[in-house]
């Protein structure tokens, strides 16, 4: 029994900072109609800054100060980025808004290079959530029942911020329709950059929360994204419900799979996508591409 | 347009083809070792480019995942080598085949999602097979790749492996070439164009798309066994979505539109990428920038830039006009239009 619950829970884990993540990659693509390759190098920069932060020091408050300023200080690098670069480009093909985000993926990832090298780094877990607690028989890390609960905490705030308010409503309605709402008098391009913005926050907060739990390395960039992709697209792109469902699928898939299969177990998050889009193909909650 | 003025542009393809022949030929007098090596890996990248270009470019199909192709090419020659001792020659022919069965099989599926999500899945193909392949080590040798004589005798000296690649890429650039402007390159290039359409009138989508598909993966094999014939190995990362990056890339380099633009961004690719590693610490800096500029300021590559740069000679000198500007200049004239709304080159395969 507690094998599982433990097994459950480090699923639920690996699923936090990866929703996360994901949320703010569907939520740009669903109403600025963007696969966001630099989504990736934002998530980076939040680890990276991080481990600047924080340093060695294992005192807590510097960590909070990391989870709170850098997300902010990384969203202004996003709306900055929208508003020079990815403004010329929403009216082209998909194949020109890839290149667009893949170059600055590159020349992001050439900058945290220069600005943190090539050494692996890391982040103490804050004092306060130091340690483990017993729960039903088996060890858990504090902080990685912080971690899930900030997950759910920022899965409702999207939830709320979606449903039951003016700006929630204005995404909603770009997702399904921009050259209305534009036509009913909105701001479009501004609130195409609050979007960015906000989809930036999350992607360098899911780098925050995760830092303490991985190894801060280059690399990191490209291979939150292959995963942020993956869950987005079982979920179903501009779907955050979805992000949550395809991030759960995924780090059950991992867990498991390293249990049983190790051999196999990089293999099964593409099966998985690959046999999402073969049953559904735009995703378990997307709407199908017009 | 009528018949006369096509036939111009229909020659300038082979005659650049020649062109490009005749200049390359010249490598192994005047290069060294080191540089013919190159120039000979950018010809097998062209190949690789402008298979993929048939999706991306004429299909309007942006696949992230021939490298999957490009990796069971240089793999069905170095795992028939490994386990069968199979001659090159022989696996040169199966190689592509291979490429293209399997192109068959992923496009069935891959063709039954749109845009984006073909993008996607067609990554997710790719990279399962890169896990894979480093996963079952005693079957493909796992992250180290295949290594060994798996090549003949003649292809061992430098001069001769670099005149078979010359020839091999440009039967196979002719018989893409052929393709496109076949028929059923038409037809293709009206579906990306509107597939609505084209349904309409009675062309069935699917069939068509997974044939171009289907070629596509069967070039890009081929390509991918000119990769043997260069590094004399196979290694996993051939399959990664970074690797299925370049001939996008280069595409878009290169000028998209444009039969011969992705051969011409993968040449201008390997050299330049020499010249920025040796010269800049910030090389992916600099490719990123690069990439930016191109596509906010010249979306047609490099072969746009060309044919613009050609037009606005051909207003004082309108001998020097392609011929797709003459009959404009010729439309101009009697008072029709003349370029297009959107600013793209007239002679741009559109």
């Amino acid at each position: 029994m507690s094998h599982y619950l433990i097994t459950f829970l480090s699923a639920l884990t690996e699923a936090s900072a990866l929703f996360i993540a994901a949320a703010g990659l569907t939520l740009v693509f669903g109403a600025l109609r963007i696969i966001n390759i630099a989504h990736g190098s934002f998530y980076a920069f939040g680890a990276f800054a991080a481990t600047t932060l924080v340093g060695g020091a294992a005192g807590g408050w510097r960590f909070w100060l990391a989870l709170l300023a850098v997300p902010f200080a990384v969203a202004v690098l996003g709306g900055v980025t929208e508003i020079s670069v990815l403004r010329r480009v929403y009216g082209k093909d998909h194949l020109a808004q890839l290149v667009v985000t893949y170059a600055l993926f590159l020349i992001f990832g050439d900058i945290m290079l220069r600005l943190w090298g090539s050494a692996a780094r890391s982040v103490p877990v804050p004092s306060a959530l130091a340690g483990s607690i017993t729960l039903g028989g088996g060890e858990f890390p504090v902080y990685d029942l912080f971690a899930i609960g900030a997950a759910a905490g920022v899965g409702l705030a999207l939830w709320a911020l979606l449903q039951r308010t003016t700006l929630g409503w204005r995404i909603r309605a770009a997702v399904e329709d921009r050259e209305l709402l534009a036509s009913a008098g909105t701001n479009v391009p501004l609130l195409f950059t609050t979007v960015f913005v906000i989809g930036t926050l999350l992607a360098a907060l899911a780098g925050v929360l995760a830092a303490p739990l991985e190894s801060v390395a280059p690399g990191l960039d490209a291979s939150i994204i292959i995963s942020a992709f993956i869950v987005s697209v079982i979920g179903g792109l501009g779907s955050v419900a979805g992000a949550a469902i395809g991030a759960l699928v995924i780090a059950l898939f991992n867990t498991v799979g390293v249990l049983w299969a190790p051999t196999w177990e990089p293999a099964f998050i593409y099966l998985a996508m690959i046999a999402v889009l073969a049953l559904r193909p735009w995703g378990l909650l997307g709407t199908a591409e017009r | 347009m009528t018949t006369i003025l096509r036939k111009p542009a229909s020659l300038r393809v082979p005659a650049g083809v020649i062109a490009l022949i005749v200049v390359l030929a010249l490598g192994p007098r005047v290069l060294s070792t080191a540089a013919l090596l190159n120039v000979q890996d950018a010809v097998g990248l062209a190949l690789f480019a402008c298979a993929t270009n048939l999706l991306i470019g004429y299909g309007g199909l942006v696949s992230f995942g021939q490298g999957a192709f490009y990796g069971i090419g240089a793999y069905t020659v170095a795992l028939a080598w490994m386990h069968l001792n199979a001659s090159f020659w022989v696996t040169l022919v199966v190689a592509p085949v291979v490429g293209g069965v399997a192109a068959l099989a992923v496009g069935l599926l891959a063709l039954r999602t749109r845009q984006l999500y073909f993008a996607l899945l067609t990554l997710a193909v790719s990279q399962l097979l890169y896990v894979i392949v480093q996963q079952q080590e005693s079957f493909t040798g796992g992250a180290d790749g295949v290594f060994g004589p798996m090549l003949p005798g003649f292809l061992l000296n430098p001069g001769n492996a670099y005149w078979f690649t010359l020839a091999v890429a440009a039967i196979g650039l002719l018989v893409l070439w052929q393709i496109t402007r076949s028929p059923f390159g038409m037809t293709l290039r009206a579906i990306r164009e509107n597939r609505e359409r084209a349904e309409a009138l009675g062309v069935n989508v699917f069939l068509h798309q997974l044939l171009a598909f289907t070629f596509s993966g069967f070039f890009c094999a081929l390509a991918g066994v000119l990769y043997v014939v260069w590094g004399q190995s196979a290694n996993p990362n051939l399959f990664s979505w970074t690797e299925s990056g370049y001939p996008i890339f280069m595409a878009v380099l290169g000028g998209q539109y444009m039969f011969l633009g992705p051969a011409l961004g993968a040449l201008i690719y390997e050299q330049a990428r020499d010249v920025l590693l040796a010269s800049f610490s910030d090389s992916q800096l600099v490719f990123g920038a690069v990439l930016l500029v191109i596509i906010l300021a010249a979306p047609d590559g490099v072969a746009g830039l060309l044919n613009r740069g050609r037009r606005l000679l051909a207003r004082r000198w309108p001998g020097l006009a392609p011929a797709t500007s003459r009959a404009a200049a010729a439309a101009r004239a009697s008072g029709g239009q003349d370029t297009k709304p959107d600013g793209r080159p007239e002679t741009a395969v559109r």
